[in-house]
């Protein structure tokens, strides 16, 4: 099964303020790509338009499945989840007043993975451990390393043709960030996930990424065909690796 | 003068009477304390109930019961259509939950105002075999009329939290007043959620109000006397939890039973919402708030 995501010259903002400038990039089948960007250079408005939550003003953005084309704008989140990609949002938009279990069965709502829902859970439960202890806890009152686990989980309780990760590092200490990037890395071998993530933490993101793109004031400034490409440009060496 | 057969016949019924406010409550619990929609007209859907059980009884002398049963889909049609046009005119446009009650209570009106055309002010009844009988323990009598309702009532709350804890969408409906775009992040559209639930919860009104004219005679204005006794239930157990409903509606059951038989039916109300102040200055929450 071939699954790809293209972006193509995508402009969009909020209300009267462009954020993404013409922005193309593709994810193929299989890989873990990286977009690159400090605060505020429009990572998540990317997410965003991916899925349906801001709508792009030109430009398009489609999925494609064994050679299936879906146009993705114009569609809404709820009905771009139901193709099959999934989203770990910014701030992990957990239900803090469910239970972990709740939170996970519920991140299997698409009708495709219902009939996968045991083995998923199975998957989970194993692959993060803490979860499996604190099933019957309420998600708001777990750590934040937890939660992003969790978040991380549920999603993939969709069983998700493409997974998009929105900055897991954020607001956690640095061996945290380790063990969920180690996480990711683990779940992408296991299920052949086809991932996009976020990240402004380029150490981190360089450990499972396949390739990676650096996106300043919503333009794509460089376009690395490998990490090492990444790691030797003058923007990443300046801006994320502090050289 | 303390009689203990009195005070025992006072606690049975103040538990019997429990059971039947956890049925009226339940479409409030559902709609106030889960969709966070102020129905606030829910208990003239009861009245509604409680008239659809007498036509039938009435003309074909069905059983309460089963009309109960019988309109509960025609209720779940009429919820989704009210919520339908409140979200329309109000919920989507993020009008504030106050303009919601304005809705709601004018809905209150005019369902009351159209009874009160159709049937007149006058006490209306039913019959059924079970209504006039009652079993004796020792000193304590237990009336059907009574006994039924609490048994519906108890029956009802456990399919809802059945419902609400083992189905996708009852799940959902818990989880949508917290975040809906992290419903939609799961395939899942809220607008739809909250129709079903809200549905759901109308439904519930349907088999209450057969539940309410085996109790006592209805007429079109009884169900005011309700409102401030649902919305006291829902908030005393803590919004969003339907167990919590069920545990206020015995305690206010009981309370305002030993009331009636101690200190007079007048005080009943006034009690009611005593202990509702006192458990919300120890737990804002309520009993079994989150
Ligand atoms: N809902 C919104 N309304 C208006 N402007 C917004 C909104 N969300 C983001 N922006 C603006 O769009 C720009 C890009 O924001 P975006 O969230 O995409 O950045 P980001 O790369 O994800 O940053 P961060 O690493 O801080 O999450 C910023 O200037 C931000 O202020
Ligand atoms: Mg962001």
């Amino acid at each position: 099964m071939a699954n790809r995501i293209v972006v193509r010259d995508v402009e969009a903002g909020y209300g009267g303020v462009r954020v993404l400038h013409g922005v193309s990039m593709h994810v193929e089948d299989g890989e873990t790509v990286v977009l690159l960007g400090t605060n505020g250079n429009g990572k998540s408005t990317l997410m965003k338009c991916i899925m349906g939550i801001v709508q792009p003003d030109a430009g398009e953005i489609f999925l494609e499945v064994d050679g299936r084309r879906f146009d993705l704008a114009g569609r809404r989140p709820e009905e771009i989840v139901q193709l099959g990609v999934t989203l770990v949002p910014e701030g992990r938009r957990l239900l803090p007043r469910l239970t972990v279990r709740e939170n996970l069965l519920l991140g299997a709502y698409r009708a495709e993975a219902r009939r996968d829902i045991a083995r998923n859970l199975e998957f989970c439960l194993e692959a993060f451990p803490v979860l499996a202890e604190r099933q019957k806890q309420l998600a708001g009152s777990m750590s934040g390393g937890e939660q992003q686990m969790l978040a991380i989980a549920r999603a993939l309780m969709s069983t998700p043709r493409i997974l998009l990760v929105d900055e897991p590092s954020v607001g956690l200490a640095p061996i945290l960030v380790s063990r969920v990037i180690a996480k990711i890395r683990e779940l992408k071998e296991k299920r052949d996930l086809t991932v996009l993530m976020a990240e402004q933490n380029f150490n981190q993101a360089v450990k499972i990424a396949d390739r990676g793109y650096v996106i300043v004031h919503g333009r794509i400034e460089f376009e690395g065909e490998s990490t090492q490409k990444l790691a030797e440009h003058e923007l990443v060496r300046k801006y994320y690796l502090g050289l | 003068m303390f009689s203990l057969d009195l005070f025992l016949n006072a606690l049975v019924a103040g538990v019997l009477l429990g059971g039947f406010y956890a049925a009226v409550s339940l479409g409030i619990s559902i709609a106030f304390g889960l969709l966070d929609v102020v129905n606030i007209g829910h208990p003239i859907f009861v009245i509604l109930g409680s008239y659809a059980a007498f036509v039938l009884n009435d003309a074909y002398g069905l059983d309460p019961l089963l009309s109960g049963v019988l309109f509960a889909p025609v209720f779940f049609l009429i919820g989704v259509v009210v919520y339908q046009v409140y979200y329309l005119s109000f919920e989507r446009k993020g009008e504030s939950p106050l303009r919601g009650l304005v809705f709601f209570f004018g809905l209150l009106f005019i369902i009351e105002v159209a009874l009160l055309l159709k049937f007149g002010v006058d006490y209306r009844l039913i019959e059924a075999p079970y209504i006039g009988r009652s079993i004796h323990i020792g000193e304590v009598g237990i009336a059907f009329r009574l006994l039924v309702p609490c048994v519906v009532g108890l029956l009802m709350t456990l399919a809802i939290t059945q419902f609400l804890s083992r189905t996708f969408y009852g799940r959902a409906i818990k989880g949508v007043a917290q975040d809906s775009l992290a419903l939609r992040l799961m395939g899942i559209d809220p607008v739809r959620i909250k129709t079903i639930a809200f549905g759901l919860g109308i439904a519930t009104a349907s088999v209450a109000g057969a539940l309410l004219i085996m109790i006592s005679p209805v007429e079109p204005s009884i169900g005011r006397a309700y409102i401030g006794r649902v919305f006291a239930i829902a908030v005393l157990g803590g919004l969003g939890s339907i167990g919590g409903t069920l545990t206020a509606a015995l305690i206010l059951g009981i309370a305002e039973s030993l009331t009636a038989t101690f200190s007079g039916p007048s005080w009943s109300l006034a009690v009611s919402f005593g202990i509702l102040l006192l458990v919300l200055a120890v737990r804002p929450a309520g009993l079994f708030g989150r």
